[in-house]
């Protein structure tokens, strides 16, 4: 059977942060691997674009495998791999999250995503053989560990969490509430999710990845305010107010508003001069920012409140406050005394 | 009595819109805490659950890996730069060349056409068809006898790519005649 595929070479997968490259030290390469011959071949890729195999699949099928090496030092890594044949079912993975970050999707340890799941190709005959009439889904977790961004991560080493079949052509949605991955405290998990669908075992060809994606997991950010505490009477000078910063996500911008009165979540306040920080990264990041002088912003003595806030693709979120009196009004107590002769 | 302020009014003021992204018309709330997510985690469905659950004897991810593509490739290098090919792609190693095969620290790796192209001194390359690439043809008995001869590093290719040559697969013995006891 002679069939030739499109090869996509902007494939934004594999190792996180690594995408297809064209740097000065990483080389693309594309290699179809004819199954189950095992006869090799090398398709030349830019960092993107697309082009169709010469090479004819055999009714065995064949793998294609993008990868990138890196000339200094000489390593190579996988970036994807997807098996297609003519007998072969055809499987996609499509993850939703709320970032629209579309290099690598992404979400954050309390939020939900979707994994769309289609598959077409799937014979209903009942004589056919089992590698045509079904695929397995397969859903892995990976911790990165304690500031962890995934670098180096080695997935064979990934958690396989459930398996299961489709026997169906179509399209189904899996809603996950938030991530799988568990630790103390939860809100600090960072990782990443992988789902894969997989041919069965045939007699031409061992189970071979179909389609696959994952999902990077960051932690929920948190942060400090130190300087004034909780029901201080700020007088004459504001103290200095350090900003403490812990994983923010990658794309957020982060400030601390003031406003007149006691803590009240969803007020809007205004912006303390020096105190933004806009992100866009593709890490979480941690920062300690200072604040001083920054009592000019107050017009009035009496309650005011100091927040930390961040705003990220999820919505508008508080980390901290802090509610204190502010006074500085200097009563003179006199009295003038006219004396005279 | 009289009163006034020690510092001035507000020098400035930054307003909201003006700090880049933040979601519009969302509320606030507070950050997630671990007990939240700690008890969401625990009462999380697996959306999975519904579907038809299969054990593996292995995880095709752990076993069927591809291989490392280095360790499957043969390393053309000279200079400053060197190429991949794939293992069985180099149909002829002359002696006094031995040397450019295998990587040497510091070379460049570049894509096989643009190393082809500036290494024509000394590699050749032979284009092959698919079944004699999977080794069910032979290739011209002219063409072995050029290549055999040839100064130059010979590579298989197939539509200008480099491509492992298998074996030549031995036709099937024909089937004995069936003797006859006398």
């Amino acid at each position: 059977m002679k069939t030739t595929i499109t090869i996509c070479a902007a494939l934004a997968l594999g190792s996180a942060g690594l995408t297809a490259q064209t740097t000065s030290t990483f080389t693309n390469f594309i290699r179809q691997v004819q199954l189950p011959s095992g006869v090799q071949w090398d398709v030349s890729v830019a960092a993107t674009g697309q082009q169709q195999s010469a090479l004819a699949i055999n009714p065995g099928g064949a793998r294609f495998e993008l990868w990138t090496v890196n000339s200094s030092p000489l390593t190579n890594y996988l970036l994807d791999s997807k098996y297609v044949g003519s007998y072969v079912p055809i499987g996609q993975v499509v993850i939703r999250s709320e970032d629209p970050y579309a290099t690598i999707p992404r979400t954050r340890a309390d939020r939900p995503f979707y994994v769309d799941l289609t598959v077409s190709g799937l014979l209903t005959d009942p004589t056919a053989p089992a590698a045509a009439k079904s695929v397995n889904f397969m859903h892995y977790k990976q911790s990165y560990g304690t500031g962890g961004t995934g670098v180096g991560l080695d997935r064979t080493a990934a958690t396989l969490i459930s398996t299961a079949s489709i026997a169906a052509n179509g399209t189904q949605t899996l809603t996950y509430s938030m991530t799988a991955l568990t630790g103390t405290p939860q809100t600090k998990v960072r990782g990443e999710e992988r789902f894969s669908l997989y041919s069965l075992d045939d007699y031409q060809a061992p189970a071979d990845l179909l389609g696959s994606l994952f999902i990077q997991i960051w932690p929920v950010a948190d942060g400090t305010l130190t300087g004034i505490t909780s029901g201080q009477v700020v007088r004459f000078v504001a103290p200095t107010e350090t900003i403490t910063l812990n994983d923010l996500y990658p794309k957020s911008t982060t400030y601390c508003q003031i406003y007149k009165g006691a803590a009240s979540l969803g007020t809007v306040g205004t912006v303390v001069p020096g105190s933004s920080l806009v992100l866009n990264e593709t890490v979480p990041q941690s920062r300690v920012l200072t604040l001083t002088n920054w009592d000019k912003i107050f017009d009035a003595d009496g309650l005011w409140t100091l927040e930390l806030v961040t705003s990220t693709p999820f919505g508008v979120e508080r980390l901290a406050y802090v509610t204190f009196t502010l006074d500085r009004t200097i009563q003179v107590n006199g009295n003038v005394t006219t004396i005279s002769d | 009595m009289n009163s006034f302020l020690l510092f001035g009014l507000v020098a400035f003021s930054v307003p909201l819109a003006s700090q880049g992204e933040i979601a519009a018309g969302a509320p606030m709330r507070d950050a997630a805490t671990h007990e939240e997510l700690a008890a969401r985690a625990a009462s999380a469905k697996d959306p999975t659950a519904t579907m038809t659950q299969v054990v593996l004897a292995a995880d095709p991810s752990v076993v069927n890996k591809p291989g490392d593509l280095l360790s499957r490739s043969d390393i053309l290098c000279f200079g400053e730069y060197a190429t991949l090919v794939p293992k069985l792609a180099i149909l002829h190693r002359p002696k006094n060349l031995e040397s450019r095969i295998g990587f040497q620290t510091g070379a460049k790796i570049q894509v096989f056409s643009e190393f082809l192209a500036a290494n024509r001194g000394w590699i050749s390359t032979v284009e092959v068809s698919r079944a004699q690439a999977e080794g069910n043809a032979p290739l011209p008995v002219d063409t072995e006898k050029s290549i055999s001869k040839s100064p130059y590093i010979i590579v298989a290719t197939y539509q200008g790519g480099p491509i492992s040559m298998l074996p030549k697969k031995s036709p099937p013995a024909p089937a004995e005649a069936p003797t006859r006891k006398p």
